[in-house]
């Protein structure tokens, strides 16, 4: 829409210029043309007025010529006259010649000089001819009076007897006698005006030029070609259309005029459509005025064509100059729209370079805003941690205190000791999982394989969590199903911190009377026969998490913020972690989860297979039975049993179990142990027990509770209703085994259940352990602490001292080494190594680091320089006799 | 004087001792044995003989005994010279165990006058 918009203004600013361009160039050929067209029109003008210049100037000459002309030859037949003349005496000045005889010479003369006619004229101006036709003098006073004053003259006369054919008379003064004996005025001799015509070429054909000769009044002397009129002033009057702006009459008196007064006159007239000169100029010897005519006729047209051939040019030059004119435009055009393209094309660019920039900006304000997350997270961790710690750190000092102030008082006493212990260990978990991170992050946590009973662990977090669950009354279910292999090779304390982190989340967001389970089954795994893949999941009804957290679930520090868990404690270090580990090991982490609904994280991991220790495990051929809601559970230990000898029943309800007991009672096949789950759907473990014993009187049936609920919690209640003794789930064979072996009659060793206040026993009676320190005091304390537990300890101040105290003693004289690490003489590395290389039977004994530096590249050298463990000082009694009591018992 | 009254003095922490250490007589047996230690001489001798490594090695172990006694302010001190020391002579060194000798002092008075009214 906005692009189409926008086109259209485009279009439409594109349209201006166009426009304008489209004006001017209009506008400039119109301007072009009228300027030529000016040009054409001036240039015609100037041609006509140098035309009539010219013609002016030309036909002046020309009349001078044509009159000079004239001039010669009259003067020339005047002079022939003349000679005729002064050759031929009159008779009266000769002797003896008679009249008759001057008038024949006179006549010879004349004839041999060509005259027409000859004749003498008398003062009264009659003519008297010697030869010829006679003729009548068309103007004879001014020929008399000029004649008579002796000048030579000449004048025109008519032949009546050739049709009033005009002669030119040529009369020269002299005294020849008349016939009636008077002297003539003078000669007279005659020639054709043709001749003078022709002699003046006053009609030649290659000529333009035309002239006539006429009289004052105006009538003609010599005419040419058209003029048929006796006066040339009628001529005018009849057929002149325009003289100059004048009318013929006006000509008439100008021309009149300048005739009498001698003077030359010129101008121009229009004749025939045709414009022409006319020159006239006096002739000398006569009464006569020539007028010499040229018709502009020829003149014009080559002026008019060179006024076309101008036009022509000038039409010419415009277009050549409207074609220059366009090609410029054209270019103009198209390197303004290459222009507009390259507008175009640069604000494509800009608009592209700004989305870059635009991007480029969202992407920095991204990892601003991811860095910024990241230090907000980081931020919002370390106040929590300031609150986790505190919060603890809070109960300790307090409890403290307050045990201090009561220390007779026993009973509070111990219950704050119990409230310390419980916020420290607290504490120790949140100071482990921030170092774990740390480990973490910095690429140092690795893994320590060993051998691991699945069995041993699921017995040690079920007895872990069991307070928590009971605490808040929430029923908790362990199933153990088709378990081939107990013994793997795993870390076992890194899984245990997997699962332990996933039980305790379930415990803390699981309200009370709610339901959490764990479950651990083994399928084949894909990695081939040495190797199982151990299946195991943790599910609860709690409060589950919303998808938008389950995104971040793994991410560190990490916490759902909402009211619902703000009271819950915790680094939030927990699930990345967890996650790193199970990543780690290889395995494959799910969570489902719906909000109200409950979590459910589901762990794949390939374990390798563990040699099985060399027990045999076999039970009589019992028969028994398992009473137990849970279908696959059931099947799952009858299984167990067969593999360790023992035939068994199953039943998901008390009732169902109480008719199978009695009917087998009755067909006297007693169950020779019945294992009863507590938590039963209608009548429930005890109820049951309470019921069979009832039913089946004196008889001595062992009846045993499998729950993985805390014994002690039932025991009385248990006992009194008749039930024997308890085994804790899971229920792993070597769990059955170790649990029922003492109703066969064999070894009386109860399985290590675990005390109720989750302190292991430790009893290392008699164990001889070497403590490498070079602080006094500090060996002091760690003496007096572990002695406790019955171990001997001995002391070495030096690394060199505890190398030399292992090499002289008897081989398994020491269980074990604590070492610290910085001691004079030789650190703890060095004389790690040093034993290491003793070669001797015990040279593999257990050495377990102590250092105050707690940092991970000194974890690390340790393991490098060949020790087995590492705590951190000041030393944590329990810690230091769970890491004997792991390496003593791999010896 | 009281043992709490005494690790007061000397900015210790009673309340992180008394929970890691089994009693009160298990404490107080082991800081009147802190008072008799040498180490701290051992630190000033190699200090003198510029011996930097014996010096790292004392630090550390005064360290590790307020560690386990939970003498927090001289464990502070101490174990920031013991990082000072940890890669030779550093320039803070100098600086670093003027504060050791001050707080070392201080607890070591702390405690005589704690042996004395017993």
């Amino acid at each position: 829409m906005s692009d189409l918009k926008e086109k259209g203004t485009k279009e439409k600013k594109d349209r201006g210029p166009v426009r304008f361009l489209i004006f001017s160039f209009v506008s400039l050929t119109l301007v072009t043309l009228a300027a030529f067209t000016a040009l054409a029109h001036y240039l015609n003008a100037r041609s006509s007025d140098t035309i009539s210049q010219v013609g002016e100037v030309y036909m002046k000459n020309l009349s001078q010529q044509i009159s000079m002309h004239f001039e010669t030859t009259i003067d020339l037949r005047l002079d022939q006259v003349q000679t005729i003349v002064n050759d031929v005496r009159p008779a009266f000045e000769r002797e003896n010649t008679g009249r008759e005889q001057v008038l024949e010479e006179l006549a010879a003369s004349s004839k041999a000089r060509g005259f027409v006619q000859l004749g003498l004229m008398s003062y009264d101006g009659e003519l008297e001819m010697i030869y010829g036709d006679p003729l009548q003098i068309t103007d004879p006073e001014p020929f008399i009076r000029s004649l008579t004053e002796g000048e030579s003259k000449v004048a025109v006369g008519t032949n009546p007897k050739e049709n009033d054919k005009n002669m030119v008379l040529l009369g020269v003064p002299s005294d020849y006698l008349m016939k009636d004996g008077t002297a003539c005025l003078a000669l007279v001799a005659t020639v054709d005006t043709e001749y003078i015509a022709d002699t003046l070429s006053m009609e030649a054909d290659d000529s333009l030029v035309y002239a006539f000769i006429i009289r004052g009044d105006g009538s003609f002397v010599i005419r040419t070609s058209g003029a048929f009129r006796e006066s040339y002033f009628d001529r005018v009057r009849n057929i002149y259309e325009d003289v100059d702006g004048m009318t013929g009459e006006q000509y008439i008196e100008e021309i009149s005029g300048a005739i009498q007064r001698g003077e030359d006159y010129s101008t121009e007239f229009t004749m025939e459509g045709e414009r022409r000169r006319v020159f006239g100029t006096p002739l000398p010897s006569s009464e006569w005025y020539l007028l010499t005519f040229m018709p502009y006729g020829v003149v014009n047209s080559i002026i008019d064509h060179l006024g076309e051939t101008l036009l022509l040019a000038a039409m010419v030059c415009c277009m050549v100059i409207f074609m220059a004119l366009g090609v410029v435009f054209f270019l103009y055009r198209r390197i303004s729209l290459r222009q507009l393209a390259d507008t175009e094309e640069a604000r494509e660019a800009a608009e592209n370079a700004l989305t870059l920039a635009v991007d480029a900006r969202r992407e920095a304000e991204k990892a601003q805003s991811k860095a910024e997350q990241a230090t907000k997270a980081k931020s919002e961790f370390l106040s929590n941690m300031s609150h986790d710690i505190r919060t603890p750190m809070n109960a300790i000092v307090g409890m403290t205190a307050i045990a201090t102030a009561n220390i007779d008082n026993t009973e509070q006493v111990q219950s704050c000791l119990h409230k310390i212990t419980t916020s420290s260990r607290h504490l120790l978990g949140l100071i482990n999982d921030v170092l774990d991170m740390s480990k973490i992050e910095s690429g140092k946590m690795t893994l320590a394989y060993d051998r691991v009973s699945l069995r041993e662990l699921m017995e040690s977090i079920v007895s872990i969590v069991q307070p928590q669950v009971k605490s808040k009354r929430q029923k908790f279910g362990v199933s153990i199903l088709d378990i081939s292999s107990e013994n793997v090779l795993t870390d076992s304390v890194r899984l245990n911190q997997v699962l332990l982190n996933l039980l305790s989340n379930a415990v803390k967001f699981t309200p009370e009377e709610g339901e959490i389970q764990i479950s651990m089954k083994e399928e084949p795994s894909p990695k081939g026969e040495g190797f199982v893949r151990v299946l195991i999941s943790v599910q609860d009804s709690g409060i589950g998490m919303s998808p938008e957290f389950m995104k971040h679930l793994f991410d560190s520090f990490a916490r759902e913020d909402n009211a619902r868990v703000h009271r819950t404690e915790g680094t939030g270090l927990g699930m990345a972690i967890t996650k790193y580990i199970v990543d780690a090991m290889g395995g494959d982490m799910k969570v489902d989860s719906k909000q109200g609904e409950g979590t459910k994280f589901s762990l794949a991991l390939d374990m390798e297979i563990a040699d099985a220790p060399e027990v045999d495990m076999v039970l009589p051929p019992w028969n028994m039975l398992v009473v137990d809601d849970d279908k696959a559970l059931c099947e799952s230990t009858v299984k167990a049993l067969t593999s360790i000898g023992v035939s068994a029943d199953w039943t998901l309800s008390g009732e169902s179990a109480i008719s199978m007991v009695e009917e087998h009672h009755k067909r006297r096949e007693d169950y020779h142990i019945i294992l009863l789950d507590w938590k039963l759907p209608g009548l429930d473990g005890i109820g049951t027990a309470r019921e069979l014993r009832r039913r089946l009187g004196d008889s001595d049936i062992p009846i045993l509770i499998i729950s993985a609920y805390d014994w002690s919690d039932i025991e009385k209640e248990a006992k009194a209703a008749g039930i024997n003794g308890f085994i804790s789930k899971p229920l792993f064979k070597s769990t059955l085994f170790y649990g029922l072996r003492g109703y066969a009659g064999v070894d009386d060793i109860k399985p290590d259940v675990p005390k109720d206040d989750g302190r292991e026993s430790f009893a290392f009676e008699g164990t001889r352990i070497l403590v490498a320190e070079d602080n006094e005091l500090n060996w002091e304390i760690a003496s007096e602490l572990l002695s406790e537990f019955g171990l001997e300890l001995e002391w070495a101040e030096n690394g060199r001292l505890c190398v030399d105290m292992i090499a002289k003693s008897e081989p398994g004289t020491y269980k074990a080494v604590l070492m610290d690490i910085r001691m004079p003489v030789m650190n703890g590395f060095e004389a790690t190594e040093a034993i290491r290389k003793l070669g001797r039977t015990d040279s593999n004994m257990p050495i377990i680091a102590m250092t105050a530096d707690a940092f991970s590249e000194d974890v690390q050298k340790c393991m490098e320089a060949g020790m087995n463990a590492h705590v951190a000082k000041p030393i944590d009694v329990r810690e230091v006799c769970r890491l004997l009591k792991k390496y003593l018992s791999m010896q | 004087m009281t043992l709490q009254e005494c690790y007061a003095k000397l900015e210790g922490d009673y309340a992180a001792v008394s929970s890691r250490l089994p009693s009160e007589k298990f404490i107080q047996k082991y800081v009147l044995k802190f008072a008799e230690d040498k180490t701290m001489e051992l630190l000033e001798e190699a200090w003198q003989n510029g011996n930097f490594d014996e010096a790292f090695r004392a630090a550390h172990t005064i360290k590790g005994m307020c560690q386990n006694l939970s003498f927090a302010r001289l464990e502070k001190s101490s174990s920031a010279l013991t990082e000072s020391l940890r890669g030779g002579k550093s320039p803070k060194a100098e600086e670093l165990l003027g504060q050791v000798r001050e707080d070392y002092a201080l607890t070591a008075d702390t405690i005589k006058e704690y042996k004395a009214g017993l």
